[in-house]
């Protein structure tokens, strides 16, 4: 199952060795480049140690058809998509496996808008993959790879300046940044010190792609950032996944408050002080965070899983703030992409304008609690059980946007296959821990029943 | 009829065509597999299509989980000369050499810096037919480190094969033609070291072919005009990959390839005694200048390939061919244009005689080189017409080492497919030109090919 290439809207992922490899990558490569046509192509990458490997089979797949392939380096993904829209580019190469283990990487595709591929152009970019039909073009017409500088300044310039961010330097916050050993490591301390005035305790800060913590920025994976926050004193703790799309925060007394609270976070600042508008959320948000917007005046859309569908329906809406229930923010303001360094800055400015410690923010959102369970399953396995589920509560009108959704009244129930991975993934939310988890327990069991 | 050929010492194919990343990633590997992962160097020429063809390696070496030495743009030479030095398993060399643009060939190095070895060339070829690749996980991916100062390094191991300070005594101008290739960055500061004063046609690096880059008297035309004019000693125009070169003379004559290597052997068994290895179709200049030194010759198959590989395993003490190309046994296991440079200047400074004069000197013969396009089936059946017509004429006494030669008393002929382009060679060599042209024109009528 890990041996087998994953196509699909997140792009193209492979374990390396197995299925990611550089004849992969190239062929993939030049199926972009011809289906965006020659002209400068964006490339970047995370610190994983086959990011490198990767980038040069890419950037031959590009040159070979015609394209101007413009090398990044290693910098966020955020980077790269506002740099695909601000270079006038034909696209861009997003080479980060994001939150997969260290094992997997992939090839992510940027539209010259600056935002993922979307399902439609996907769809376009594979037929064209699997018939084959990129022609390498001869000699004559080959372009070269050049770099390209000022691309994470860019997008830092871009946050500092939606947010107040003198009054955040004014506020030296002392913070502990988990930077998962990611591009983080390259970027981030600066991003906090000079940008915001913070005094900064880096946790897993060596740029190797050699993860000393589990990439996904979920609870049980921030054991150390927990602990640096409480030693130093942090005010609060930040941790990022490898490509810095993601960010997930931890209070001042060492506890995470869930990736749901990052978005919370923000779009509780956003409609406080930047803009009043819709908020968008996928499916399986906590309802924590359609309760803030409506609090606020401002009404709430959900959609698909994936930051492409998310962003699209933003794009529709004109969203003011908006994102996923995995710590991943959007303000279109800045860029319509999940972006770790807004989240960031807006979590220290809504610290500044309230005054209040993230602990105390945190208990002033309405109570809910979410569980998650990730379920091995092939991708049959997973449609029969979601098949299962759909028969078992037709008569609660399931949602079937993205798998199966239920809404319970004080709460919600989800099932769907990864977008990334050969698994299930179920959600429940409920008033209280325990609820969540029954309501989890109801909803596996219905699944996997035979 | 551009189609990939692939060889047990590499593939070589047209860009836009045939040569695809695809196909370079797909050859590396099998190569890193043959090698079964471990240090290799990777350099390439200034062609368009080589920085796309040298990320398609690295990759496949990164994957392969191979230490890649990136020597960036480098001559084939160095390479060659690099890699022993750098105790590097192999190495990848990525040049169009003296192949007309649009062409390019990934070329594989063993560990003494030569082209592997045939039979090690075709177990990597079984490789990559097999599909075979090394790659491994994501905690061995290979790391790519930069090797910079190999020039001078190189120079100096050059320096102490030749009389340097004969050489700068000369002080001699020399015209040098590198088109636009591999070897721009590499030749002043050659002629710096030797005291050389360099006059440069093409000496900057370019993605594109000023000329033919194959070294002949038409391609040397342009140098040969202002050779006089300037007062030059020598001019020398070499491939893009720096593995050829053909002279002019001061007299600004543009001489036959084949005088390089006959040149640079007249100098060399002046000075020392050992086994000569060149191919079956170079001039008997060779054959000559052997004899009259009583060094033993030995004749291999066409190509560089076959020649270092005698060279190798006779411990020659020098190897060439009549393409414009030389070795030094004590040296490197490379044809190399910057030895066959220096070593023709060597010989003018201790033997004070222009160059013209030393080219009178040699055996005297008359070289025709013809070459017919046909397609590789056809240019097959060809040979054989000329196999059956030479076995009843002669009685089978003509050589099949690669291709047919035919000896005569006063010259040979001698008929091969190109492995790499879809023609058939006639060389013919004799006293008097017209029986040269004769027998080529016959041997070309027996294969029935219209010219």
């Amino acid at each position: 199952m890990q041996e087998t290439l994953k196509v699909g809207i997140s792009g193209v992922r492979g374990v390396v060795g197995a299925s990611m490899t550089p004849r992969a990558a190239a062929s993939f490569a030049r199926a972009f480049g011809a289906f965006v046509g020659r002209g400068p192509v964006i490339v970047g990458r995370d610190t994983r140690p086959s990011g490198r490997m990767l980038e040069r089979a890419v950037v031959a797949g590009l040159l070979s058809v015609g394209c101007r392939p413009r090398l990044a380096g290693i910098a966020p993904t955020p980077s790269l998509l506002m740099a695909v829209a601000a270079e006038g580019a034909r696209g861009g190469i997003a080479i980060t496996a994001s939150h997969n283990p260290a094992e997997w990487n992939a090839l992510k595709f940027i539209d010259r808008d600056g935002l993922f591929l979307s399902p439609a152009r996907t769809e376009e970019l594979l037929d064209l993959y699997h018939q084959g039909d990129f022609p390498p073009v001869g000699e004559g017409e080959l372009q070269r790879e050049t770099p390209i500088e000022g691309v994470v300044d860019r997008h830092f310039r871009r946050v500092l300046s939606y947010v107040d961010a003198a009054k955040i330097r004014a506020r030296r916050f002392r913070v502990a940044a988990d930077l998962c050993n990611g591009v983080g490591a390259l970027h981030t301390e600066s991003f906090l010190r000079e940008g915001l005035g913070c005094e900064v305790v880096a946790v897993h800060a060596a740029p190797t792609g050699l993860f000393e913590r589990e990439p996904e920025p979920v609870p049980r994976n921030l054991g150390a950032l927990s602990r640096a926050v409480i030693e130093h004193r942090c005010d609060i703790g930040f941790a990022q996944d490898p490509d810095g799309d993601r960010l997930a925060i931890v209070d001042e007394r060492g506890r995470p408050i869930g990736e749901d609270f990052t978005l919370a976070f923000a779009v509780r600042q956003v409609l406080a002080a930047h803009e009043r508008g819709p908020v968008v959320i996928n499916l399986s948000t906590s309802r924590t965070v359609e309760e803030t917007a409506r609090a606020a005046g401002c009404p709430v859309t959900r959609t698909k899983i994936g930051e492409i569908h998310v962003a699209g329906a933003m794009a529709r809406s004109g969203a003011a703030v908006g994102g996923e229930s995995n710590g991943g923010v959007i303000v279109p303001a800045v860029h319509p992409c999940r972006d770790s360094y807004v989240a960031m800055a807006l979590a220290l400015e809504l610290l500044v304008a309230t005054g209040r410690r993230v602990s105390e923010l945190r208990a002033e959102f309405p109570g809910y609690a979410v569980a998650r369970e990730k379920i091995p399953l092939s991708a049959t396995d997973s449609a029969a059980a979601l098949r299962r589920l759909r028969r078992r509560y037709a008569d609660r009108r399931p949602l079937l946007l993205d798998g199966v959704f239920v809404d319970f009244g004080d709460g919600w129930a989800l099932a769907r296959r990864s977008n990334t991975e050969p698994v299930l993934r179920i959600e429940a939310e409920a008033r209280a821990p325990e609820a969540a988890a029954a309501r989890l327990a109801e909803f596996r069991a219905a699944a996997l029943e035979s | 009829m551009k189609t990939l050929r692939l060889s047990n010492f590499g593939i070589r194919g047209f860009i836009g065509e045939s040569l695809t990343p695809e196909t370079v990633i797909e050859f590396a590997s099998a190569f890193a597999a043959y090698l079964g992962g471990g240090r290799v160097a990777v350099g390439r020429d200034t062609r368009a299509s080589s920085p796309m063809l040298h990320a398609a390696a690295l990759s496949s070496l990164l994957a392969a989980g191979c230490e890649t030495l990136d020597l960036g743009v480098c001559p084939t030479p160095l390479i060659q000369w690099a890699v022993p030095r750098l105790k590097a398993a192999g190495a990848l060399a990525i040049s169009g050499g003296h192949h007309p643009a649009g062409w390019n060939a990934l070329l594989l190095l063993g560990p003494d810096g030569g082209p592997l070895e045939p039979a090690a060339g075709e177990q990597a070829l079984d490789l990559y037919h097999a599909g075979v690749a090394l790659r491994r996980g994501a905690a061995e991916i290979g790391a790519a480190r930069t090797v910079e100062g190999l020039v001078e390094e190189y120079l100096e191991a050059l320096e102490r094969r030749v009389d340097g300070a004969a050489i700068r005594a000369g002080r001699f101008r020399v015209v040098a033609d590198p088109v636009g290739g591999a070897g721009c960055a590499a030749l002043p500061t050659w002629a710096r070291r030797f005291g050389v004063d360099l006059v440069a046609v093409n000496g900057e690096p370019s993605t594109y072919l000023a000329r033919d880059p194959e070294p002949r008297p038409r391609t040397a035309r342009p140098i040969s005009s202002i050779l006089r004019a300037l007062g030059a000693h020598a001019g020398f125009v070499f491939s893009s990959d720096m593995g050829r070169c053909s002279l002019v003379t001061e007299a600004g004559e543009p001489l036959s390839e084949e005088y390089t290597f006959a040149l640079v052997a007249d100098h060399v068994l002046r000075r020392s005694r050992g086994v000569v290895v060149t191919n079956v179709c170079t001039s008997r200049m060779i054959d000559d200048l052997a004899a009259r030194r009583d060094a033993p010759l030995v004749k291999t198959a066409v190509g560089q390939a076959y020649v270092v590989s005698a060279l190798r395993d006779e411990r020659a003490i020098l190897g060439g061919e009549g393409s414009g190309s030389a070795a030094l046994g004590s040296f490197a296991l490379a044809f190399d244009g910057f030895l066959a440079m220096t070593l023709i200047l060597e010989s003018l400074a201790l033997d004070g005689a222009p160059l013209s004069r030393r080219v009178r000197e040699l055996p005297r013969y008359e070289i025709v080189k013809r070459s017919v396009a046909c397609n590789p089936g056809e240019g097959y059946r060809a040979l054989d017409r000329l196999r059956e017509r030479w076995e009843r004429e002669s009685a089978g006494a003509f050589d099949e080492t690669d291709g047919l030669r035919m000896d005569y008393p006063d010259g040979w002929v001698h008929v091969r497919a190109s492995r790499t382009e879809p023609r058939v060679r006639v060389i013919s060599e004799a006293r008097e030109r017209a029986a040269a042209e004769a027998r080529a024109e016959a041997a070309i009528r027996a294969m029935e090919l219209d010219l």
